[in-house]
């Protein structure tokens, strides 16, 4: 109705009506042929008339145009006073358009057009001035329809007719040539001076019904207004015109300065009429109906008059105190400017040229700013709300046409015919929506540098419209201008300014919902039960978001208008930073919405990954503010009624903004969402909100199965391989790399899960509201394999927690499982799956890279403003800076293997698996095993740890030890392991429910705390399965029985050593222990034998009884016990006969007994050094293979071994052990004093017995033992030397060389110069060879006394 | 007569907000359009509107005319931060083509006008003010920001009651 097109005052309004049962789409089609006729040429009006009737009508030769529009509603009956001050407001004009057939004829058709224009023109109203019904001719009735009886009034087209738009153009320059002749009837009325007196009567002044219009004025218009349509020619022509011709008018306007008036027979009347006006009404002045003239006028086409008439007016109005008045006829001066600039400028494509100082739309800016002062200032006497009522409309209305001004120059970039185009006819030119379609900020700027005009400025224009005086206005008024407002801020890119009026528009539209509903249910108190769904349409309020904030009306009850609110509340929401859509609809009303698309639910959960990056963003907007449109939205949408956007809105809220708004609102949202979702469901509605409370799953892990249902992948190639324990004890867990990249290629480690058996998992629900959070249900989402597990219900988290719960399912066949996520569904709300993908190493770099990047720019703004908001700035921010989460990602995986039978240990021979045992001792444990599955066991292994293994295995790896340790650390390992299975009967089957029964070695060995058995079994034969072709892996599962082990340690041995045979005190021998004497016998020559001795301590509390037991080539066996008491010290001493090892056996490098690769020895020793370890090495694993040592409770029967294998072996014993190479023997010998002959001395207790000063030989026989041929020198040693005489030199003896087995004798002569002890040392030494290499060595004791 | 001071971070947050009465009379509104103005519904969303048309402010002033000094006890706080949101579209627009700090008079909407003051981190300082007195609020305007520039904290909200109590000496003064 109000279209706020600038030149809406130039413009004559026609009202198409449809008539009668038209189709809908016949009526649309017709009067869309009607509405193409948007202005008429003045040349094309039909003239004739000669009364007062045409004086508006154009001269036959004009140029100009009329210009119509067709709005959908006539004005209110409310606007009524409007229709003297602003006739353009009117429909003047109604075409009614009727589908005549043979059902309907023509006149049935004229009385139902008659009768709803009665209907729609008000009571006493002006217009509509003219009327005509066209009765379009359906096809099908051709003929049938009296086309012959033409009744006045109606105008019947026949469907046969060719060119109709042509004859439709002529109908319609009939109609407004009978409009114009009924203007100049109007006009006739109120020059009269009584109805120049109504014309001044009131602000706003209407003309009364013509029954009380005083009947001296003029039979003329008796007939006022005129029903006749028709325009009667004839007998209008025959009316004398009343106004008498006065050429010498004075005090008239300006006429003389166009020639063209001249010819006019109608220019002349005003001025007398004016005359004639003054002299019967002085009171009143005349600009009222001047300026009614010059509407006229200007209806009519005719500029110049309507421009003269004005003038003429507002000279008035200056004096006199009518501002309202005065305003209009600026308004109507500001349009005639543009008309007459539109047509002087049409048909030019360029725009007038504004090279002069001012735009050349200063002037008219200028007019109107003038009016609207004036509007605004204008006092209002009279107490009628109708008089604020309508001066509010006119003042809107002219802050609208200023804006328009501006804004039509702007957008069709300058004063040009385009901008006199738009401002003619808005609706025409499409080119304004396509100029500010792009509303970037630079085309704006553009368009303002261009046209000179700036937003800005248009926007300061239009916001005079805005103000309390909007109340004033009726709705329908106030809706129009509200949204002209909007559309108008929505062009010029003032988003903000938009949603403010916006908000208002909403207002307006539910206030009037809402009002209409309580009179529909006073209307109609008796029914029942109205649903209120649907009911606020027959309001007929919709709103149309076809353009954006345009707000149009329409009488149809049309479902959508519901929607169309909301949109528009959304769309004035966003600009706050608040996204009230932010939790959608479902799709499916049964939830399964990862159904729909893989693809899609993969990104859109990305999406949500990276959402969590993204939280650290600074938040956008108000928060005050925001929280106000929230509850205002959420109140709209309750009062629409709409239940389903209630909880949308107020989820959404919740999800978006749940950071900045406080706790009672968290509550309150949270409450009006479950109630609307409960009127929902409780009309039967699924519920059909997405799942909105942000990512609740923060972790979901498998729990690990127990250990003794864990399967343990092996490859199939160790059945067929022998056991060989020794690699995997020894090389322990070194990996000779540093870095792998195998181990890191392969996803952490496979879960291995068993089909058919339960497994538990954890998930971690996070809540992040002040308020219990209620999920209806959560369920894994897996794929793979089919895995059952029950979903979890009803479960209610408690606030700003996380909560971990646990579920429960087994997978049902083999395969590979894997789990995506879980699908929860909040209470009331559809379900929806959240991924849970297993971080790579280079996600979570990813992640940290991201997260950096946000905060270094988290005190910045690269976007402010509008582009700030969340959904504006994603994607343009870091994404530019970092590559995204590209891969696909990894979620958590299980692989299903088959069933597994299951063992379990029934008993066992130990009490809380404790063994309690002596060093050295053998228990052994007994363990009975159960097969409690229904599947057979065919395959078993055992292996064992101890606490001893791992700290020998780091100390191995370690490769610090000497050569010489490593070789015992591996013997310890290899021969002496705390816990070994002699399975001397194999177990090859267990069947289902059968018992076993094992028995385990556990060897006491110090240092061991505790132990483990693991047993190893598996079905690995299935036959009846198919088993899959040469796979590569089985599954074995492993029972572990822990066994604590204590080991007391009470035999020590300490100090062994090795003394040569011949220096052993014998003396003390014969008094020694009982063994002693026992086995010393059997020393046939000390020089052969040497004795063995070592100390065993007893540091424990009981006594033990050592045996010490020799078993020896070329001996008999022996054995020496002693019983140790508790804490004191025995010497054990036993006989070794002295052997000696090849030289090959010697030489050979100390043996590694793992296969390791040898590292290069890391000590410096020389090549004697090295030779001279092996050495030892070799005698002492030959002594210790020789001696065994034992140990048994004295008291009882527990016995054991004594490991010697700390003892070491030192050089000198080394010597004492190993028989030289030189045999060297040392006899002292006398001549016999009575034949001469040699005689060798008395020897006891290990010593010569001889006497001083006598003479003596000492013999020296050195024997070669070796194979090979050897020269050899001798040194003696005589101690004390000074006390003896001798003969020759002592040192370097020459002995000569001495085949194999060959011995030679050297004699040296001795004299003892006194009593004493002495002793005297034989050295033989092999010439050639290196300094130290002692061949042989004997050593002899003399004791020298006077009785000897 | 009341002023309204916000400061806006670049992502339309108020760190911080001020409203100040001083003691100067307002004019008396001219327009006899926003007098008598009718109760013309009942319904809550009236009040929305009425409260967005700035009519609730022009109906307390029409009544307490005779009073001394209107206290602003019928300005809703709402619309007033509802103008300063919407007066950023303005702000925005004339502060991307001049580079001047203090934006005087950028927008007018219903009975108020704002002022702008836009800090070069793109701070925007926002004052809503009833008359006329450019060289006051160009002052205030400036002591704010060296205030803020003292009590500077990235874009989180300044709630130091030393720079409250600056800011209201300085609009005590200037205002």
């Amino acid at each position: 109705m109000t279209s706020h097109a600038f030149a809406a005052l130039a413009h004559i309004q026609i009202l198409v009506l449809p008539v009668g049962p038209i189709p809908r789409t016949a009526f649309e089609k017709y009067a869309a042929e009607i509405r193409t006729f948007d202005s008429i040429r003045l040349g094309d009006i039909p003239t004739g008339m000669k009364d007062e009737r045409a004086r508006f009508m154009p001269n036959p030769l004009s140029s100009g145009h009329l210009y119509l529009s067709y709005p959908s509603h006539p004005a209110p009956p409310r606007h009524l006073p409007l229709s003297l001050f602003r006739p353009s407001h009117f429909t003047l004009g109604i075409i009614g358009i009727a589908a005549c057939s043979s059902s309907y004829s023509l006149a049935s058709a004229l009385e139902q057009f008659e009768n709803t224009v009665l209907d729609i023109s008000p009571e006493g109203s002006t217009f509509p001035l003219a009327k005509v019904c066209f009765a379009f001719e359906e096809e099908e009735c051709v003929g049938n329809a009296g086309l012959g009886d033409t009744l006045p009034g109606i105008i019947s087209i026949p469907s046969v007719m060719g060119n109709k738009k042509l004859y439709l153009g002529t109908l319609l320059a009939d109609l407004c040539s009978q409009i114009l002749a009924e203007l100049g009837r109007v006009y006739q009325v109120l020059e009269n001076p009584v109805g120049n007196e109504y014309l001044n009567s009131a602000l706003f002044p209407t003309l009364p019904s013509p029954s009380e219009m005083p009947l001296s004025l003029s039979s003329g218009i008796l007939g006022f207004p005129s029903y006749s349509s028709q325009p009667e020619l004839d007998s209008s022509g025959l009316a004398a015109p009343n106004i008498p011709i006065k050429r010498s008018s004075t005090s008239g306007p300006i006429i003389s300065h166009t020639t063209s008036l001249t010819q006019r027979h109608s220019t002349l009347g005003p001025p007398a009429a004016k005359k004639r006006a003054s002299a019967v009404g002085a009171v009143s002045s005349h600009g009222r109906l001047y300026k009614v003239l010059g509407d006229f006028f200007l209806l009519a086409g005719r500029t110049e008059e309507a421009m003269l008439w004005y003038a003429e007016a507002i000279v008035l109005f200056k004096t006199g105190q009518d501002p309202v008045w005065h305003a209009s006829a600026l308004e109507g001066m500001a349009t005639v400017f543009v008309l007459d600039a539109w047509s002087v400028g049409q048909g030019l494509q360029s725009s007038v040229s504004n090279n002069g100082m001012k735009e050349p739309w200063a002037d008219i800016y200028e007019q109107l700013s003038q009016a609207i002062a004036l509007y605004h200032k204008a006092p209002v006497h009279s107490e009628l709300s109708q008089d604020y009522s309508l001066l509010a409309l006119t003042y809107c209305t002219v802050v609208m046409r200023q804006t328009s001004l501006l804004f039509c120059v702007w957008s069709t970039k300058g004063w040009g015919a385009l901008a006199f185009a738009s401002m003619l006819q808005p609706g025409s030119t499409s080119y304004m929506q396509k100029a500010t379609s792009d509303r970037s900020w630079t085309n704006m700027e553009r368009l303002s540098i261009v046209s000179g005009v700036s937003r800005s400025h248009i926007a300061n224009t239009v916001s005079q419209a805005h103000g309390p005086w909007l109340l004033h206005l009726g709705p329908h008024e106030r809706l129009t201008i509200l949204q002209s407002m909007a559309s108008i801020y929505s062009c010029l890119g003032y988003r903000r300014k938009e949603a403010f009026i916006l908000r208002e528009v909403i207002s307006c539209i539910m206030d009037l919902i809402v009002c209409g509903r309580e009179e529909n249910d006073l209307l109609r108190k008796s029914d029942i039960g109205s649903a209120n769904i649907g009911s606020h349409s027959e309001n007929g309020d919709e709103v149309n978001m076809a353009g954006k904030g345009a707000v149009g009306m329409r009488q149809n009850e049309i479902l959508e208008g519901n929607q169309s609110i909301l949109k528009l509340l959304i769309c004035s929401c966003k600009v706050l930073g608040v996204d009230l859509e932010a939790v959608g609809v479902a799709k499916a009303a049964d939830g399964i919405s990862t159904e729909v698309g893989r693809g899609d639910s993969n990104s859109s959960s990305m999406e949500d990954l990276e959402g969590l990056v993204d939280a650290a963003k600074e938040s956008f907007g108000w928060p005050e503010l925001q929280v106000g449109v929230i509850r205002e939205a959420i109140a709209v949408a309750e009062a629409l009624p709409d239940p389903l956007a209630v909880a949308r809105i107020s989820l959404s809220a919740l999800r978006t903004m749940h950071s900045v708004l406080a706790s009672s609102d968290q509550y309150h949202l949270y409450q009006t969402a479950g109630r609307a979702l409960a009127v929902m469901r409780r009309r039967g509605d699924a519920p059909a909100v997405e799942y909105w409370a942000g990512h609740p799953i923060m972790s979901l892990a498998l729990l690990p199965l127990a250990l003794h249902r864990l399967p343990i992948e092996n490859l199939c190639s160790i059945l067929t391989a022998t056991p060989s324990a020794t690699n995997s004890l020894l090389s322990g867990i070194t990996d000779p790399f540093l870095y792998n990249p195998r181990k890191l290629s392969g996803p952490q480690s496979k879960n291995l899960i068993v089909q058919g058996e339960p497994i538990e998992l954890t998930i971690t629900l996070r809540n992040p509201y002040v308020f219990d959070l209620e999920i209806q249900s959560i369920s894994l989402s897996t794929t793979g394999v089919e895995f059952e597990c029950s979903p979890v219900s009803t479960l209610v988290i408690p606030p700003n927690t996380l909560y971990p719960i646990t579920v429960v399912g087994t997978a049902k066949t083999r395969g590979t499982l894997v789990f995506r996520g879980c699908i929860v569904q909040a209470a009331w709300g559809a379900a929806k799956e959240f991924l849970l993908p297993v971080p790579t190493d280079a996600d979570q770099n990813l992640f940290a890279r991201h997260q950096s990047a946000v905060k270094c720019e988290s005190g910045r703004t690269k976007h402010w403003g509008l582009d700030s908001r969340p959904w504006e700035k994603d994607g343009r921010r870091l994404s530019t800076l970092l590559p995204s989460f590209k891969k696909p990602p990894q979620f958590l995986q299980c692989v299903v293997v088959p069933e597994q039978p299951l063992l379990r240990i029934r008993w066992t021979s130990l009490t809380h698996g404790a063994v309690m045992l002596y060093n050295g001792e053998e228990s052994s444990i007994r363990l009975t095993l159960e097969n409690i599955s229904a599947l057979p066991i065919d395959f078993l292994r055992l292996s064992f740890e101890d606490s001893t293994i791992g700290p020998a295995q780091e100390a191995l790896s370690e490769g610090e030890l000497s050569v010489f340790e490593t070789y015992e650390t591996e013997y310890d390992l290899l021969h002496r392991q705390a816990l070994s299975w002699r399975n001397d009967k194999e177990i090859t089957k267990i069947l289902p429910n059968q018992k076993v029964v094992l028995s385990v070695t556990c060897l006491g060995k110090v240092g061991c705390a505790h132990g483990t058995i693991h047993i190893s079994y598996s079905q690995v034969n299935r036959e009846h399965e198919e088993q899959a072709p040469a796979a590569e892996v089985f599954y074995t599962r492993q029972l572990s029985y822990p066994v604590t082990v204590t080991v007391y340690h009470m035999l020590e041995c300490h100090d062994l050593s090795l003394v040569p045979m011949v220096d052993v005190d014998y003396d003390i021998g014969h008094r020694a222990s009982n063994s002693m004497t026992q086995i010393l016998p059997e020393v046939d020559d000390p020089a052969e034998w040497c004795l063995f001795a070592v100390d065993v301590r007893n540091t424990y509390g009981l006594p033990f009884e050592v045996t010490f037991e020799r078993e020896q080539a070329g001996t008999e066996s022996a054995a020496v016990s002693s019983t140790v008491p508790p804490g004191s010290m025995s010497r054990i001493m036993l006989p070794v006969k002295k052997f000696r090892l090849s030289d090959d056996q010697i030489s050979q490098p100390i043996p590694t007994l793992s296969d390791r690769q040898f590292v290069v020895g890391k000590s410096r020793l020389s090549i004697e050094e090295e030779q001279a370890q092996r050495e030892l090495f070799w005698y002492r694993e030959e002594l210790l293979k020789i001696i065994s040592a034992r140990w048994k409770e004295t008291n009882g029967d527990r016995h054991g071994d004594l490991s010697l294998r700390q003892q070491r072996l030192t050089l000198p014993m080394l010597k004492a052990l190993r028989t030289d190479v030189v045999r060297v023997d040392l006899t002292l010998v006398t001549d016999n004093q009575d034949d001469g002959s040699p005689e060798e001395l008395d020897y006891g207790g290990g010593k010569y017995i001889a006497r001083p000063n006598e003479m003596l030989y000492l013999r020296v026989e050195v024997a070669n033992s070796t194979l090979s041929p050897l020269v050899m020198a001798l040194d003696l040693i005589v101690d004390p030397a000074e006390q003896v005489l001798s003969e020759g030199g002592l040192s370097n003896v020459v002995i000569g060389k001495l085949e194999s087995e060959e011995s030679r004798d050297v004699e040296v002569p001795l004299y003892f110069l006194c009593t004493g002890r002495f002793e005297i040392g034989a050295e033989v030494r092999i010439l050639g060879a290196p300094k130290d290499s002692r061949a042989g060595a004997s050593r002899v004791c003399i004791s020298v006394r006077e009785d000897g | 007569m009341s002023h309204h001071l916000f400061l806006l971070s670049p992502s339309d947050t108020p760190i911080y907000s001020l409203t100040h009465y001083s003691t100067k009379l307002p004019q008396p509104t001219s327009s006899s359009l926003s007098s008598n103005l009718p109760t013309w519904s009942t319904s809550a969303f009236a009040g929305t509107l009425t409260a967005l048309s700035g009519a609730s402010n022009a109906t307390q002033s029409h009544h307490v005319q005779g009073g001394s000094v209107r206290m602003g006890g019928g300005q809703d706080r709402h619309v007033i931060q509802m103008i300063a949101n919407a007066s950023l579209d303005v702000i925005e627009d004339v502060m991307r083509k001049e580079s001047a700090m203090y934006l005087k008079s950028v927008d007018k909407f219903n009975e108020w006008t704002v002022s702008a003051f836009i800090t070069p981190g793109n701070m925007k300082f926002i004052l809503l003010h009833e008359t006329k007195n450019d060289d006051g609020i160009r002052s205030f305007f400036h002591d704010v920001w060296e205030l803020y520039l003292k009590f500077h904290t990235a874009h989180s909200p300044i709630r130091s009651i030393v720079f409250d109590t600056r800011v209201r000496a300085s609009a005590k003064k200037y205002l």
